[in-house]
């Protein structure tokens, strides 16, 4: 079994708010002087690969797309979680880019690599969330697809996944070969490297492509991106109000408030 | 006149909410674009014909009918080549579908075999008189893009429940049944089995929630705040780390990969304001947050701070909130 | 000389720092109140690669230098310095010695075990009688018929009731001083060796500190540690790295109090105001911080010489003099800051200032590590 999992380097999330900057002329996020991290549900889907590694054997390889220069924490860091190799597309734009495009990109560097029978991404990225790579993907490689997938077994010629759903869980038998995008659950929660695999990290193989090396096809692009007309931080208008004094005294004050409010 | 055509699904209980929302955000978009405003409505069979009135009743006039055994919830290998049909034969300017379940798989898949452009996850969607446009909370609801579709056809994918149901709007209407050939073996995903979580908690209408994250220590905080909600007649919630880790069930969270939430008061309790669940709840409007550590980031987002131990202050507000509704 | 961390020891440092979030934190406090032996976050660690981490590969270790090493060792102690003794006294006290006097027979048989966490290691020096003068120890060793019979009782040894294996100093020679002491590595399960009393202390209650009597206790003489009489370089040359490891958990005290003190202020209001808008509490803040930078930086480049093969008992000694009186320093103000709060187990500054004390006992008093540096100082010509 060889799984590809897509993964994307974006500014942590978790950056305090005063951090967070859009520049106007390229109508994203701020990234200089921001820590990267891989996005959320990527370390999720990486770590679904590597325990399918880990119970049958098989390749794990990580793929991503960005600026050379820029993606080495991303790319160390699946090394060091355990997969074999790395690709990263080079292009300068790459964490910008719409999902449109970036899919086929991805579609056309799976491709490019050969043999997968699974390509698995994390259920939506931390920045731009379209969620639309998966299906995309799969589309281009004419592959199954199934989306916020928490749990994925083998069982007969094909898988055996966990759909979140909105009423519940779905269980879905998967053909191979699949891709499918990976929500966050206890049984995938990303383990943490062992500090020898860091440093066994640097002698791993990671190959750079260059864009113009990834052979896209008009079938890859067959979907249009929208158009991007703005990106606009909203106005915080509410300042919150730290209620002072113990419990008690806490509560007391939040009542008359809300009273106030008419919300009791 | 070419088409906006709306995917409607009547899986279990009816046409689908999300579905008559949809209606809800198209029609300002068919009345804009002069688009003819269409459905296509899948489902096993039970409630279609009522659904095609219900659709009708709300001001879409052609109805392309569906009805097969594997038209299913999740079943999105059966839905989407009969959907593409749907598609192939309305020829429509526009396609809008609920991005749900299975929307959010099937959008991007009927854009790419309609070779569309394709918008996604619209928080509110509308035209400005030459294309489509839609607005879309990223960067865990720091930001909000506004996009416009490049080119005809357009698939267009909403966030259920950003919109209301739409009053009733009656239109003259026809319907015509699609000829559905499905085979089962040829489906490459296929729903083996449904395991719906605890009845739906009513989390998206309530007036009043309350949320619960890591802080709460584990299954048995969610007693505590629970008995608070109770008091309050509203509702439970959680953030994604109880609902990962299995304290609560996973339709009780709220947040990007949750439930979008839009009550008159949210109380969060031991939630530290990660963006994932902020982008679910800055719909509410007026948010109490509870938490120890007084650099918790929903600080920043909440109109009232409580810095102490939610075992000391839920209690305490719960029986303040027992004797005010008593009295 | 400049100390630089390279991507590599970043991506340790947030490994070790996720590590202690996921696996330390939420016991921590427990850890201390209901003093016990974490085993299974010890085998986490040692899974993780913590046990071993200077121990090159080939003997089972991680093969990192000392600089990964300190920065591991403060994320730990930053969330439960007693936690960390279990851990820095494996890696400073057993592993290394062993790596640095060791046959490569014994190496082989020891090193493996110690860096993978299926054995734990302790070390044997302290005596009722030889505390900061440990070269006056008493315990003996002579050799009967090919295998060394070894008598004493050990005090203060750290991980004591769980280790497997003791590092043991005893006396192989009738002259006083460092040079009649031999090392000897014990296993545990030999015959004569007792765990005797345990006991309770002020801080980093998790992990054991026990006494161990050896009474005629019968060791093969391959188990000779280096040369017989080199017992006293052994030990001291093992205190030169051990210090720079209880530096570093000096270090991580330090910054707990530093961060816990500083969230702190911002949020309590005394007199209508955040109590960090006085300028008292200001310049505390500020005092805690610069300290703590300026040990840090004399604890990285004691590991950086340590690295780079160069002598450093002086700056292992100023790292771990100025790293500790650093962490005293910052838990007492923590205290002071958190006022009422800081005195309850409500918060975790009661237990920083606990815990701080002992990195101004061990491996070294504050006193003895004064001896150590004015002594270099006043032996250059």
């Amino acid at each position: 079994m060889d799984v590809v999992v897509c993964i994307k380097q974006v500014v942590d999330p978790e950056l305090p708010v005063r951090d967070f900057a859009i520049d106007p002329s390229t109508r994203r996020q701020v990234r200089e002087g921001r820590p990267l991290v891989i996005s959320t549900y990527d370390e999720h889907a990486l770590e679904v690969g590597l325990q399918l590694k880990d119970r049958h054997g098989g390749t794990v390889k990580a793929l991503t797309i960005g600026p050379r220069a820029a993606v080495g924490d991303a790319v160390r860091l699946a090394l060091a979680m355990g997969a074999d190799e790395a690709v990263v597309v080079d292009d300068p734009r790459g964490p910008d880019l719409p999902g449109v495009e970036k899919a086929a990109v991805l579609a056309a560097a799976v491709r490019k690599l050969g043999r997968a029978d699974l390509v698995l991404t994390g259920c939506e990225s931390a920045d731009w969330v379209e969620r639309v790579v998966p299906p995309l993907v799969a589309e281009a490689l004419g592959a199954s697809c199934v989306t916020f997938v928490s749990t994925a077994e083998f069982s007969g010629n094909g898988l055996v996944v966990r759909r979140l759903a909105d009423d519940g869980f779905h269980v879905v038998d998967v053909r191979l070969p699949a891709v499918l995008s990976i929500a966050s659950d206890d049984a995938n929660r990303p383990r943490l490297p062992k500090v020898k695999d860091i440093v066994a990290a640097k002698r791993k193989p990671v190959h750079v492509w260059a864009m113009a090396d990834v052979p896209v096809t008009s079938g890859d692009r067959r979907v249009r991106a929208p158009e991007v007309q703005g990106v606009t931080i909203p106005e915080r208008t509410a300042k919150c109000e730290l209620l002072s004094g113990d419990p008690a005294e806490q509560v007391a004050t939040l009542v008359q408030r809300l009273r106030a409010l008419k919300l009791l | 006149m070419p088409a906006l055509l709306i995917v409607a699904t009547v899986f279990d209980a009816g046409l689908a909410r999300s579905s008559l929302e949809l209606v809800g955000a198209a029609r300002p978009i068919a009345a804009g674009l002069r688009l003819d405003l269409t459905a296509v409505v899948l489902g096993p069979g039970p409630g279609l014909a009522e659904a095609a009135e219900v659709l009708h009743r709300h001001g879409v006039g052609k109805i392309w009918r569906a009805a097969h055994s594997l038209l299913t919830s999740g079943q999105t290998d059966a839905l989407l080549p009969v959907v593409e049909q749907a598609a192939r034969t309305a020829a429509p300017q526009v396609v809008m579908v609920s991005a749900d379940t299975v929307g959010r798989e099937l959008a991007p898949r009927l854009a790419y075999r309609l070779g569309a452009s394709l918008i996604s996850e619209a928080v509110e969607v509308g035209t400005d008189g030459h294309a489509v446009v839609a607005k879309r909370q990223v960067y865990g609801g720091r930001a909000v893009a506004e996009e416009a579709a490049a080119s005809w056809p357009v698939v267009v994918s909403v966030k259920p429940r950003t919109t209301d149901v739409p009053e009733p709007w009656p239109v003259a209407g026809s319907v015509e049944d699609l000829v559905v050939s499905l085979d089962e073996a040829s489906l490459a995903t296929r729903v083996r089995e449904v395991r719906r979580e605890q009845a739906d908690v009513g989390l998206e209408d309530a007036q009043v929630v309350v949320g619960g994250g890591r802080g709460l220590g584990g299954a048995d905080g969610f007693k505590t705040i629970g008995e608070l909600a109770a008091a309050l007649g509203g509702a439970v919630g959680a953030s994604r780390p109880p609902a990962d880790s299995g304290w609560v069930p996973i339709n009780w969270q709220i947040g990007q990969t949750g439930k979008t939430i839009r009550p008159a008061l949210y109380i969060a309790v031991g939630i530290s304001g990660a963006t994932q669940h902020v982008a679910g709840v800055t719909g509410s409007r007026t948010i109490v947050a509870i938490n120890r550590d007084p650099e918790a980031p929903i600080f920043s987002l909440a109109h009232f701070g409580l810095v102490g131990d939610y075992r000391e202050i839920v209690p305490l507000l719960t029986a303040k909130v027992r004797e005010l509704k008593g009295a | 000389m400049a100390v630089e961390l390279s991507d590599e020891h970043r991506m340790i440092q947030a490994t070790v720092r996720e590590f202690a979030a996921r696996e330390l934190l939420p016991i921590a406090a427990d850890l201390d109140q209901r003093p016990r032996y974490p085993a299974d976050v010890v085998a986490k660690a040692a899974d993780l690669g913590l046990m071993g981490m200077m121990v090159p590969e080939e003997y089972g270790g991680q093969g990192l230098d000392p600089l990964a090493y300190v920065i591991a060792q403060e994320e730990l102690a930053r969330v439960s310095a007693g936690f960390q003794t279990i851990v820095t006294v494996n890696n400073s006290l057993v592993c290394d010695p062993i790596l640095q006097f060791g046959t490569e027979e014994q190496r082989r048989r020891y090193l493996p075990g110690l860096a993978s966490g299926r054995t734990l290691g302790c070390y044997c020096l302290t005596e009722p009688t030889a505390g900061s003068d440990a070269m006056s120890l008493r315990a003996s060793a002579v050799l009967r018929d090919g295998e060394w019979v070894l008598s004493g009782t050990k005090v203060f040894v750290t991980n004591g009731v769980e280790a497997d294996l003791c590092v043991v100093y005893a006396r192989t020679e009738d002259t006083k001083g460092a040079r009649g002491i031999s090392a000897f590595l014990v296993e545990k399960s030999f015959p004569g060796v007792t765990v005797g009393k345990v006991e309770h202390k002020l801080g980093i209650r998790c992990s054991s500190t026990a006494e161990v009597v050896f009474d005629e206790c019968r060791v093969p003489a391959d188990n000779l540690l280096g040369q017989r009489g080199d017992g006293g370089k052994i030990a001291l040359a093992t205190l030169d790295g051990g210090r720079i490891g209880i530096a570093a958990q000096a270090l991580g005290i330090a910054r707990a109090s530093l961060e816990d003190a500083t969230a702190y202020v911002r949020q309590r209001h005394q007199f209508g105001a955040p109590v960090a808008t006085f300028q008292a509490v200001r310049w505390a803040l500020a005092d805690m911080a610069t300290r703590l930078e300026a040990a840090r930086l004399l604890t990285y480049r004691a590991a950086a010489l340590r690295a780079a093969g160069q002598p450093h008992a002086r700056e292992a000694a100023m790292a771990k003099l100025a790293a500790s009186e650093t962490a005293m320093f910052a838990a007492h103000k923590a205290v002071q800051l958190f006022g009422g709060y800081g005195y309850i187990q409500e918060y975790a500054v009661e237990r920083y200032f606990r815990d701080a004390k002992i990195t101004e006992i061990y491996e070294g008093t504050s006193e003895i590590q004064r001896m150590v540096i004015s002594r270099s100082l006043l032996s250059r010509r």
